[in-house]
């Protein structure tokens, strides 16, 4: 039972991360020195409170992670949210941080003669092959997606497709590869997430923290 | 047609005959081995007992039947999760069942529909999807459950939930607790503020999502406060109660709360040391439900052991309850199956002897040739190698030591 009783928070490596420390810790949540180590080795980090563990993982494993009920809390961007889509996970709180967009681009030479109302298929290189496809369907185009890790900007230089969908900050990586943003799917920011389970069975815990994730938000 | 080469398929090994291996079986169905195949009937056997207890009586509907009966009125939440084949004898659409309630409730309204109310049914049986999930993998399962028909009392309601978390803490589930959901209070709300087309969506996917910054931003113009109620009653239904019990809603959306709350309380008399949280906006996974609802979960074990809640039964659409317990999750949330006592007979025991341990619960394990007739150290081995706990010696039973290594 030990082992079910710590709260386990993950928390997505990368670019997010160095945006969602201060909050988490505006929480009271303060991880061991390893936390902030850059050669540490180390996956899972004790804290100042010894029912709360952090885990760092990439950032769709986040999402893994939390459906799963492996991790009870999470900080993810709605995009890995999203594109899970699942009844397990709630997003009861939208951290504010880390806003970026998830958008349709296309090489700049097409989009003079490009009538997206003709569309009946689209080949796609993304990192979201299930928003995506959800996205285009909702419209009455099939979406084939053809999923990639990262680098997705070169796919249309190299004649792997046409078009991408992707997350896009300032856009300066878009117009470099001759790329424009031609439809915003949405809007990203870091949420909370929440197991479902764990959120049933551990509601006045689990709200706790809810809240003073709130508040932490809110100082902000 | 010109050809072309087929790009939406996922890679897939090409599937050349004679290369499949032949333990392999189709994604999310499994062969069940011992312990655990006499543990599931075992667990099932009990609970289909336990329910006899409450005057629940067993049925047991066909794996497959007419898709229009199976996925008419109610059924149509199950319609894209059914599996569907061809009757070559009546030419006409057959579905293999996903769900059995809506199946107990046609009996209820045909077979059974002048046995005098209301009426108690229980059954068991595997299930079939067209899909799993990532989180229950499982095609194939096996449902157990109970459906109280006719009435539409609140005791009803209250019975279903005692008898389904009294069975369950009969098993030995730890931690268990219920979740009390009403699936179309927020829609009965929704459609009272005359929310538009693209409001409604927007409002559900925050109300989904548990978002109250969302919600409160949706329904600044109208509904705000009662929303705002509902969100913050989510969690211990003690504290949950207090919140909606005086809350000022529309006539449908109240009339709702009010069972709801009238649910808690006979909960809080019967079942008092039962953990029960409240939801009164959760939605999802209910196909069919539309009043009180509720899902039970054990903690620390990944999603819910079982649902249940009010639907209306039947093309006459009588009141009912009920609720399903899903084995795959069960399975996880109880303690490990254990192989039972088992006594090796080595070859020339008396039948009479045999017959004695059977009668006193023991598995009996009886030497088939004489050749296994060794000493008395090898009946041991024997006695090891087909993994009994114990061989008969000198008249009794003795534990078989561990072999030390």
């Amino acid at each position: 039972m030990a082992a079910n009783d710590a709260l386990v928070l993950a928390l997505p490596k990368g670019r997010i991360l160095d945006e969602v420390m201060p909050l988490v810790r505006r929480a009271g949540i303060v991880p061991e020195a390893a936390f902030d180590d850059p050669d540490a080795r180390q996956l899972s980090f004790r804290t100042n409170h010894r029912d709360v563990t952090i885990v760092r993982v990439r950032s769709f494993d986040v999402g893994t992670f939390v459906a799963f009920g492996a991790a009870h809390l999470a900080i993810a961007g709605n995009d890995v949210l999203m594109e899970f889509a699942t009844p397990e996970i709630y997003s009861p709180l939208d951290l504010e941080v880390g806003h970026c967009r998830l958008a349709v681009a296309e090489p700049a030479e097409m989009v003079a003669n490009d009538d997206p109302t003709r569309w009946s298929h689209l080949r796609i290189a993304t990192k979201y092959p299930q928003i995506t496809r959800r996205h285009f369907a909702a419209r009455g185009v099939q979406a084939e997606c053809i999923k990639l890790n990262g680098a997705l900007e070169l796919a249309p230089r190299l004649g792997l497709c046409r078009r991408i969908v992707d997350l896009v900050q300032t856009g300066r990586t878009l117009k470099e590869n001759g790329l424009v943003e031609i439809e915003r799917i949405a809007d990203i920011t870091a949420r909370l997430a929440v197991n479902r389970a764990a959120l049933k069975t551990r509601p006045d815990e689990i709200g706790a923290w809810i809240e003073r994730f709130r508040e932490a938000a809110h100082a902000a | 047609m010109p050809s072309r080469p087929k790009q939406s398929a996922p890679i897939e090994p090409a599937a050349e005959p004679g290369l499949t291996h032949h333990a392999l079986l189709p994604a999310g169905l499994n062969d069940g081995l011992p312990p655990d195949a006499e543990h599931e009937a075992a667990i099932v056997e009990r609970l289909i007992r336990g329910f006899a207890g409450y005057g629940y009586e067993r049925v047991k509907p066909p794996l497959v039947e007419f898709e229009e009966t199976l996925l008419g009125g109610a059924g149509a939440g199950m319609a894209n999760r059914t599996f569907r084949l061809m009757d070559p004898v009546s030419r006409r659409m057959m579905g293999v069942r996903a769900d059995m309630t809506l199946q107990i409730a046609r009996i209820a309204a045909t077979r059974l529909v002048n046995v005098p109310r209301p009426l108690r049914l229980s059954y068991a049986g595997d299930v079939l999807r067209v899909a799993g999930s990532q989180l229950s993998p499982e095609r194939q399962f096996m449902q157990v459950g109970a459906e109280l028909i006719g009435s539409a009392a609140v005791t009803a309601d209250a019975e279903i939930i005692v008898m389904a978390a009294e069975s369950l803490r009969a098993l030995g589930v730890a931690n268990l607790s219920v979740d009390l959901n009403a699936p179309s209070l927020a829609t009965a709300l929704i459609a009272e503020l005359g929310f538009d087309r693209n409001q409604t969506k927007r409002l559900r996917v925050a109300l989904d999502r548990k978002d109250a910054a969302a919600v409160a931003e949706l329904t600044a113009s109208r509904g705000g406060a009662q929303f705002a109620a509902l969100m913050a009653a989510t969690g211990s239904a003690a504290r949950g109660r207090a919140a909606i019990a005086a809350l000022d809603l529309p006539a449908s959306a109240g009339a709702l709360r009010d069972r709801l709350v009238s649910v808690v309380d006979l909960l809080g008399r019967a079942a008092p040391d039962l953990a029960l949280t409240i939801d009164p906006i959760e939605n999802r996974g209910f196909e069919y439900h539309t009043g009180v609802s509720f899902s039970i979960f054990s903690r620390g074990v990944r999603g819910e052991l079982g649902r249940g809640g009010r639907y209306a039964a039947g093309e006459a659409g009588e009141p009912a309850t009920g609720f399903t317990l899903y084995m795959d999750t069960m399975l996880r949330a109880l303690p490990a199956a254990s192989t039972g006592r088992r006594v090796y007979l080595p070859a020339g025991t008396p039948a009479a002897d045999g017959q004695r341990l059977r009668a006193e619960g023991w598995s009996t394990v009886a030497a088939l040739e004489s050749a296994d007739n060794r000493a008395a150290d090898d009946h041991a081995a024997e006695a090891r190698r087909l993994r009994c706990s114990h061989v008969w010696r000198d008249g009794a039973a003795r534990l078989v030591e561990e072999k030390s290594t």
